[in-house]
């Protein structure tokens, strides 16, 4: 039975964290009325991309990073759905979280199920702080969409792992203290045959990190390059072999969350702003459309976070609130430009948002699996593929 | 689903197929009308979600029939709609998938290109959207009471985006489907017909839009977000 037809019906997955989640978005906004940075309001706009030490350390040291993961590691070894409720809220809020972000979501988690003591002694402590950050290895020159073309070389050697190729599209690797990647350490296989995951110190001597610049001016992304990268043999994640399973679970953790539809969430705000309580009939029909949408993909995303939380894999529906969400928060600048009347260099907040935000909205769709590559993910889903 | 519901379904099921050709008595003769109607007063005692399950089987095998008119008060028809189209556009994806999946041309079936996939998947995240409305709107429905007005939001939202979502599971089944879907014969315009009339009924997507919108623009731009996790 193909995965559709488990998620197709009446009903979606109860989304009932332990308790009181009234009282965790209370405490929660509260602690961001005081500590959220009041940086310009440009910044609260796609704000898991925004960078700021000084606010993840804050915010692990009040407890809000790596929630889920064990007391004994530094953790809150709080319920997955408790964490979601705060990371809806912290986007909601245009909090800056970019810095520990990649480290919160999947390589905690990640270092949890598969890594091994030494690595979680190592790793996780700093991540719940908030102070130590990942990011992830995967895409190279000639492994975009096509992941499993993936080349990069880890050879096993008397010392450890020999590690040789090029990363690119590496978001947060110039600030990122550690890099989970996808390599081949079977010579001569192929395709997601032979693959492990590595966990590399950023700092090893023979890799080197170069800045892309995105068309906002902005740098995010990078080109890592290892050249006869020496790591040791505790640096192998998981079972030698499994990468392709691995990550491909890391995923669901990756395509699901608040942050598929909330990216956007600072320009609606800005928009019922702008708008007054008595808007024109064009304001009021866009932003009941736009409401629409995001309460349905809330529910959506509530219910696949719950499916995961419960231990289901639930790909598909993580593939579906994706591909909806991208369309939605890359869809709204475009709309919102449509009827709102004003100058490219409309210095207004809403103005501004705008503007960055239809400038950043081509990577909506991009970034963690290309719209193309995610229908892919849905047609296998109904059975086509 | 719990196994009460189950068996609701199955009763819906065949009674709804016997009805799609003798009319409405066999639904009045099975008690559908007593569905939301307490146990204490010789209802079922059923709630909304029991309603989305029968009216989303409804949507699909007797769609010209007043089985809503008959279970809900006025008030909540736009809801019970929502259920209707969600059962009429799963139906719309099921019909879909299998003729792609056995209609061959050029040498395969048509859903091995990756035209016709991208096409499909797009649809399934709009059926899945409108499913996900009608059951967050039972939701909220049996939270309340079954009260239209503590449920006006999740009516609104949910009739809205069943409304937006027509249009696209419309054109890609007919599309997907090629000639033989638009004949007379083929069941595909027993579902495409009926949901192209629903978007227009009880608040067509002008209506829920402005509405909807006049009432977020009362809350302001983080009172939105306030309400709609309060809910």
């Amino acid at each position: 039975m193909h995965g559709w037809a488990d998620m197709q019906g009446f009903a979606l997955y109860p989304f009932d964290p332990p308790g009181d989640i009234g009282a965790l978005r209370a405490e929660l906004r509260a602690w961001l009325a005081v500590n959220q940075p009041q940086r310009d309001i440009v910044a609260r706009a796609n704000c898991w991309a925004s960078f700021d030490a000084d606010f993840s350390r804050a915010l692990g040291a009040a407890g809000y990073v790596g929630m889920t993961l064990p007391i004994r590691y530094g953790g809150g070894d709080r319920h997955p759905l408790e964490r979601y409720v705060v990371i809806e809220e912290l986007l909601a809020a245009g909090a800056p979280v970019g810095a520990h972000w990649i480290a919160d979501r999947q390589t905690g988690p990640l270092i949890v199920r598969y890594g091994s003591e030494e690595q979680r002694e190592r790793y996780l402590p700093g991540i719940a702080r908030g102070e130590l950050y990942a990011c992830i290895g995967l895409s190279e020159p000639g492994a975009g969409s096509d992941l499993a073309a993936v080349r990069t070389s880890a050879r096993e050697t008397a010392e450890g792992w020999r590690i040789n190729g090029q990363k690119i599209w590496t978001t947060g690797a110039h600030f990122s203290h550690i890099m989970l990647a996808l390599v081949r350490t079977e010579e001569g296989s192929e395709r997601n045959a032979g693959l492990s995951q590595l966990l590399i110190d950023l700092d090893t001597p023979g890799i080197t990190i170069r800045p892309i610049i995105d068309m906002a001016g902005h740098h995010d992304f990078n080109e890592v390059f290892f050249d006869d990268v020496l790591v040791p043999h505790g640096a192998l994640v998981g079972t030698r072999g499994q990468g392709w399973q691995q990550v491909t679970a890391e995923l669901g953790l990756e395509r699901s969350g608040p942050e598929r539809y909330l990216s956007s969430h600072a320009l609606l705000a800005a928009l019922i702003d702008a708008a007054g309580a008595d808007p024109g009939p064009a304001v009021a029909v866009l932003v009941g459309e736009l409401t629409a949408e995001m309460w349905t993909l809330r529910q959506l995303s509530m219910s696949t976070a719950a499916k995961l939380a419960a231990g289901e894999d639930p790909m598909v529906e993580a593939s579906v609130v994706k591909e909806l969400g991208n369309a939605f928060e890359q869809d709204m600048p475009r709309r919102v430009q449509a009827i709102v009347d004003g100058p490219w260099d409309d210095p207004s907040d809403l103005g501004r948002l705008l503007r960055a935000l239809l400038i950043a909205s081509p990577s909506f769709s991009l970034r963690g699996g290309t719209r193309e590559v995610i229908r892919g993910i849905i047609a296998r889903g109904l059975g086509l593929r | 689903m719990s196994a009460a519901r189950a068996m609701l379904c199955d009763t819906a099921r065949a009674v709804f197929a016997e009805a799609a050709t003798a009319g409405m008595a066999p639904v009045e003769e099975a008690g559908f009308a007593l569905l939301l109607v307490p146990e204490a007063e010789g209802g079922f005692g059923g709630d909304w979600e029991d309603v989305n399950a029968v009216l989303q089987i409804a949507g699909v095998t007797v769609p010209g029939l007043p089985v809503a008119e008959s279970m809900v008060s006025d008030a909540l028809l736009p809801a019970a709609t929502v259920s209707l189209m969600a059962g009429a556009m799963g139906q719309a994806l099921a019909l879909s998938i299998e003729h792609v999946s056995t209609r061959q041309q050029f040498g395969r079936p048509l859903g091995k290109f990756q035209a016709v996939q991208q096409s499909l998947a797009v649809m399934a995240c709009e059926v899945r959207a409108v499913e996900a409305a009608a059951a967050a709107l039972a939701a909220r429905l049996d939270a309340v009471g079954l009260d239209p007005a503590a449920a006006d939001f999740e009516m609104a939202a949910a009739k809205l985006r069943a409304n937006r979502a027509v249009g696209v599971v419309t054109a890609i089944a007919h599309q997907v489907h090629g000639a033989i879907g638009f004949t007379r014969e083929y069941d595909l315009n027993r579902v495409t017909i009926p949901l192209m009339r629903w978007r227009g009924e009880h608040g067509n997507d002008a209506y829920w839009a402005a509405r909807l919108g006049r009432q977020v623009a009362g809350l302001g731009g983080q009172g939105l977000w306030g309400a709609m996790t309060a809910r």
